[in-house]
């Protein structure tokens, strides 16, 4: 048996169309300029300035709800929730960045593969990231020159994005919980 | 070198092997303390099988080996004695050999020597004969023939089907699923572990549909008091049916989830004898050693658990056996002196209650010498000495988990390089587990772990503090009841609840959780007396919801330090619910959660994340924060505690942050109190209205992003003294 798609019947066929040219762009490759090698990163903004996510790192945007508190923990700790059966700590990620606040706030949460072994943690994010390709030579000459956990790739028109570096972020919050 | 074929049965080998060494050792401790031949005949079974098993497979070092052992324990059958003890040692201490030669032919590692044992038992043959004349001779080849033929059938099969393989053409099942057994599969523990997660979800989806009902028959009671009966009655009576429909497969999904449950306890469980029993062979010899005498008593050994969390609690469990034994019971002479049987006590004691797993080591020796502790720690210099003298005797107790903590001076076989407790603390929390100690000076000391174990659910009460549910375990609850003020006792620094004659500490689950300042317990406010660990406490909270069966899971790591929590638990519309230690609730006599000597704030945000914001923020300029959500509770909080700055949001559903300042401006108390609104619009409007609702400061969501935050609480403070 042959599966095809499924339309409810209440669709016209100009929202058909309309739907099928929605998923043939998103089935094409995206276009980048000159065909460089490169990097899809998931950008949003912190404050006033630009973060990026690895795009492989990102496992999902939910709405920021059903987050328990947690009294008696770290500032950057905004709660727990429940994601796919487990239990997931939601952080701050302007506290973790040392920022002091969104400019609105944040609705989403971004839940994210820091690559703690397969353990998800999710963090704040005002609104929903956008896909951004970042060239590869960019994103090295970046890291190379960074020793933190951000990663600060100057982009064409000197837009700068700051690429995020997960698990190193963890690990200096989890040195500074040690010295603590 | 092993035949290939040989080869791959050896794993299956050495578990089999494994089991029968373990039940030869613990008759083997058995028969030294009094003659039983049943047990003799199933030595000697065991004895056998291991020399006839090893026989088969090509292992003709370990098939001598254990017919020497046969030979030192044979010429002993019949006799109405106690096995001597340097027979029972020498068999020990070859059986250990043996056991290490399998796994290192199994592993390919270096062989030990197996000569040393040989002479051992050669030793102890001859010391046998020598009082045991005749026997001896007779014995070894009549008894071998003898108990050939008692082998039990069962026995001879395995080693057939050990042979086997080698020779038998395989079935075409065999062939299709490698390494199946006649009868069993070998499945991948991952696959079960998936399977087990997979079930632990249908249990919650199976409490949410009893929840789903329960809110169903709350909202046809609705109709019923609206009084709109005659109105509503074909919905209700669908919705009646539905309920009916609810509560049938509710029960139904029950059964299956008890049955998987049940059917895969049985697949991924052990009891927890099989790690416990070989302690026995601990304490026989570390008293060997030490010169010591020793009774372990194990309650609860059939409780099962998880293969890989009995494989972990392994070495945790040894080392607090043997301490129990090395550092906890005193000499026999010592302890008679002190008017205690000459034979000290060692209790493991295990029980699962819902879904956690506790495991208590305890024993009646000395109880933890503080003055040696707190002299180890100076020598050691592991606390400087100011500190320790202000420690208390928990605090105290608390060192010997500190890494390289040892009271002893000298290293010996058993103790005294300072590597102990501390792992076993890490091994325990590796198991997102919990370890406690109490000790009680001449009369012993108890180790209580507390684990989460895979299976089950848990009775838990759940209470509302503030705007937090929490849970409080079942088990430690002894009674609810509400506050009246003739049964309190107001002290300047603690509250006490009479109650059924005696006086019980009064804590305010808020103040515990630094959510709010210390408060008396008002009329009618529901107290809940728990008990945990031997200690009571009255808990005030501000309102009992109910009590609920709930799976506990372990908190994330970035949470799992808080010692308040044992874990958390999904509620039936699939919000988690924080489950507080009740030892951690009980354990503090007296915990002063006030905030005198620093600045005060409370923020008011219905955005969790802006209260983490700003609470990070005041938090680093050295203010203590209390939050609330909305602008009602912050009145609330107000009412009861006194802070140095308020900051609030303006765009709040309940209470803005405009009607909050009025509020508080209406107040004397709060007349003076500085107030920052904060809004996520930057319009000159908010700011001219705030200033008449009497706010001392303005600030945008993007100003504090911008780290105006702080600046602007210690300007409108500074002002606020400059105007008193």
């Amino acid at each position: 048996m042959k599966l095809g798609p499924r339309f409810p019947e209440e669709v016209t066929r100009e929202e058909r169309e309309l739907l099928e040219r929605r998923a043939a762009r998103l089935r094409d490759k995206p276009r980048v300029a000159g065909e460089e090698s490169v990097l899809w990163a998931a950008e949003f903004p912190v404050g006033e300035d630009s973060y990026a996510l690895p795009l492989e790192s990102l496992r999902a945007a939910v709405p920021l709800k059903m987050v328990t508190p947690v009294p008696l923990s770290p500032p950057h700790v905004i709660g727990i929730l429940r994601f796919q059966g487990q239990i997931l700590t939601a952080m701050s990620l302007s506290s973790l960045l040392g920022g002091r606040g969104w400019r609105e706030d944040p609705a989403v949460l971004l839940v994210v593969d820091p690559g703690l072994g397969g353990r998800l943690l999710a963090l704040d994010c005002e609104r929903i990231p956008k896909p951004v390709p970042l060239p590869h030579a960019l994103v090295e000459e970046a890291r190379a020159r960074s020793t933190g956990a951000v990663a600060e790739v100057t982009l064409a028109g000197l837009h700068q994005v700051n690429l995020l570096d997960l698990g190193r972020l963890m690990d200096r919050r989890a040195s500074e919980k040690r010295d603590a | 070198m092993l035949d290939p074929m040989m080869e791959q049965l050896l794993p299956g080998f050495v578990d089999e092997c494994k089991e029968i060494a373990e039940r030869v050792t613990d008759h083997l401790i058995e028969l030294e303390k009094a003659h039983e031949q049943s047990r003799f005949d199933d030595l000697a079974r065991g004895l056998h099988t291991l020399k006839g098993s090893a026989a088969t497979l090509g292992l003709s070092e370990l098939s001598e080996l254990a017919h020497r052992m046969e030979d030192a324990v044979l010429p002993l059958r019949g006799r109405s004695a106690a096995l001597p003890g340097a027979v029972t040692d020498a068999l020990l201490k070859t059986l250990d050999t043996w056991m290490a030669h399998l796994r290192a032919t199994t592993a390919k590692s270096e062989l030990p020597d197996l000569r040393p044992s040989h002479k051992l038992l050669e030793a102890v043959r001859h010391a046998v004969q020598a009082v045991e004349p005749g026997k001896a001779a007779a014995n070894n080849g009549k008894a071998v023939a003898e108990k050939e033929k008692k082998s039990s059938k069962r026995e001879r099969e395995a080693r057939a089907a050990r042979a086997e393989p080698a020779t038998a053409e395989p079935t075409a099942e065999e062939e299709a699923v490698p390494g199946e057994e006649a009868g069993s599969w070998r499945v991948r523990t991952r696959e079960v572990v998936s399977l087990l997660h997979e079930v632990e979800r249908l249990r919650e989806v199976r409490l949410r549909l009893e929840e789903r009902r329960r809110e169903l028959e709350r909202g046809l009671s609705q109709l019923a008091r609206l009084g709109i009966l005659a109105q509503t009655a074909e919905v209700r009576a669908l919705l009646m049916g539905v309920q009916r429909a609810l509560s049938a497969d509710g029960e139904e999904a029950g059964d299956i989830v008890a049955s998987m449950e049940d059917e895969l306890k049985a697949i991924c469980t052990l009891p927890v004898r099989t790690v416990l029993e070989p302690l026995r062979r601990s304490v026989r010899d570390l008293c060997k050693q030490s010169g010591k005498l020793a009774r372990l008593s194990i309650v609860g050994g059939e409780v099962s658990l998880d293969r890989r969390v009995l494989e972990s609690l392994r070495g945790p469990l040894v080392h607090l056996v043997r301490n129990a034994v090395d550092h906890g019971l005193e000499l026999p002479d010592v302890r008679e002196a002190r008017g205690k049987h000459r034979e000290g006590i060692v209790v493991v004691r295990v029980e699962q209650q819902g879904n956690m797993l506790f495991i208590e080591v305890s024993d009646d020796g000395n109880g933890l010498d503080l003055a040696l502790i707190k002299q180890s720690a100076r020598d050691l210099s592991i606390v400087p000495g100011a500190e320790l003298d202000a420690m208390t005797p928990p605090q105290l107790h608390q060192l010997i988990f500190r890494n390289g903590f040892s009271t002893r001076r000298t290293v010996t076989e058993i103790s005294g390089r300072g590597v102990g407790m501390d792992v076993v603390r890490s091994q325990i929390q590796a198991l997102q587990g919990h370890i406690e100690v109490h000790s009680t000076p001449g009369q012993g000391s108890r180790f209580t772990l507390t684990l989460p174990a895979e299976l089950g659910s848990s009775p838990v009460l759940v209470v509302r503090c503030g705007e937090h549910e929490l849970g409080v375990p079942m088990s430690a609850v002894e009674t609810s009841l509400l506050a009246r003020s003739g049964e309190l006792r107001v002290a300047r620094t603690r509250v006490q609840l009479s109650h059924r004659e005696h006086l019980i500490t009064v804590q305010d689950l808020g103040t515990l959780l630094g959510l709010r300042q210390p408060e008396v317990p008002h009329d009618g406010q529901p107290l809940l007396v728990l008990q945990s660990q031997g200690r009571r406490v009255a808990l005030a909270v501000d309102e009992v919801i109910g009590d609920r069966e709930l799976v506990i899971r372990p908190l994330p790591p970035e949470v799992r330090d808080l010692a308040a929590y044992q874990g958390a638990a999904t509620l039936a519309r699939g919000e988690l619910v924080l489950i507080v230690r009740p030892d951690w609730l009980s354990g503090f006599e007296k915990r002063d959660a006030s905030l005198t000597g620093t600045r005060r704030a409370l923020v008011v945000d219905d955005s969790l994340t802006a209260r983490a914001l700003h609470r990070t923020a005041l938090e680093s300029a050295g203010y203590s924060v209390h939050t609330a959500s909305s602008g009602r509770q912050a009145l609330e909080q107000l009412r009861h505690s006194s802070y140095d700055v308020l900051v609030s949001d303006i765009g709040m559903d309940e209470m803005d942050g405009f009607e909050l300042t009025l509020e508080a401006r209406r107040s004397h108390e709060l007349e003076a109190m500085p107030i920052i609104l904060v809004s996520a619009r930057d319009s000159d409007a908010d700011r001219q209205r705030g200033a008449s609702c009497g706010a001392d400061g303005f600030l945008s969501k993007k100003d504090c992003a911008s780290g105006r935050l702080i600046a602007e609480v210690q300007a409108v403070i500074a002002r606020r003294q400059g105007v008193a």
